[in-house]
């Protein structure tokens, strides 16, 4: 496969795979700790929404399914299908140590070993995974926050996740 | 020594099912209490399989398999694992004090 088309392709199935899979989980519902509840009291000054500003903030203190996305492709392009359950495991121990239940994180990472392994055998190399996860999560976290945080929020709406704080 | 890969998936499988098999024998809930996502309830399907998963994958990827392909390993760590979850979980990774109850 292109390698251009293969990571466009790649960072689409890589967004939707976190944010997803982090929405179903519940982050734009409540910050786990305090640097989450500041980020998105943050973004919502500016702008943004207060939903998508706590999955902003989630994401950012402790390894949810945006690291376990990028972790197990990391891993499965290093030592196949394996690394994604140590993988699993290690995003597991880190969402422990960053007060996190740590489903999001552990789901995140065998889901996306999974879907690897599958595009792999469609011609997907986890190279690709790799830099399309990188963007993926540029484009939660890099660009513009207000925008990507409406949007998250959106995404929270529809999947009835949306915060009942203020 | 090599292994195909069709053993290597049995004993994955082997080993997840056995994993909930010893949480639940060692009285540990199947899972935990509503709403999940908020739960620091440890339970027989979570984290028990993927303690048990993530290092059996370590394990074989340093490609130790011991004897019978495997599967002998895998039931040992499980066993290991759920000890681990029910006996030293909580002192390794405690649940921590939720700023929103000071």
């Amino acid at each position: 496969m292109n390698e251009i088309i293969g990571v466009i392709l790649a960072s689409i199935i890589s967004w939707l795979n976190f944010v997803i899979i982090d929405t179903y989980f519940g982050l734009p519902e409540a910050p786990g700790v305090k640097g989450a509840d500041i980020v998105g009291r943050s973004i919502k000054k500016r702008g943004g929404d207060l939903s998508g500003g706590f999955f902003q903030g989630n994401i950012l203190c402790s390894p949810d399914a945006s690291a376990g996305t990028l972790l197990a492709s990391v891993a499965v392009m290093v030592l196949g299908v394996q690394g994604g359950l140590m993988a699993a495991l290690i995003v597991f121990i880190g969402n422990r140590l960053c007060a996190d239940p740590g489903y999001a994180g552990t789901i995140g990472a065998l889901s996306m070993t999974i879907i690897v392994f599958i595009c792999s055998l469609l011609g997907f190399s986890p190279l690709m995974f790799v830099v399309g996860t990188v963007i993926a999560i540029t484009t939660i976290q890099g660009l513009d926050h207000r925008s990507s945080s409406i949007l998250l929020g959106i995404i929270a709406k529809k999947l009835n996740r949306k915060t009942k704080l203020e | 020594m090599v292994i195909s890969e069709s053993h290597i998936l049995l004993n994955y499988l082997i080993a997840i099912i056995l994993s909930i098999v010893v949480a639940v024998v060692l009285k540990l809930p199947l899972v935990p209490e509503k709403p999940i996502r908020f739960s620091w309830t440890k339970s027989a399907l979570f984290p028990t399989p993927i303690i048990t998963i993530g290092i059996l994958g370590f394990v074989y990827s340093l490609g130790f398999f011991w004897i019978y392909d495997g599967i002998i390993l895998a039931v040992i760590i499980c066993i290991i694992s759920g000890l681990f979850v029910k006996y030293l979980f909580d002192y390794l990774f405690p649940k921590p004090l939720m700023w929103s109850d000071e």
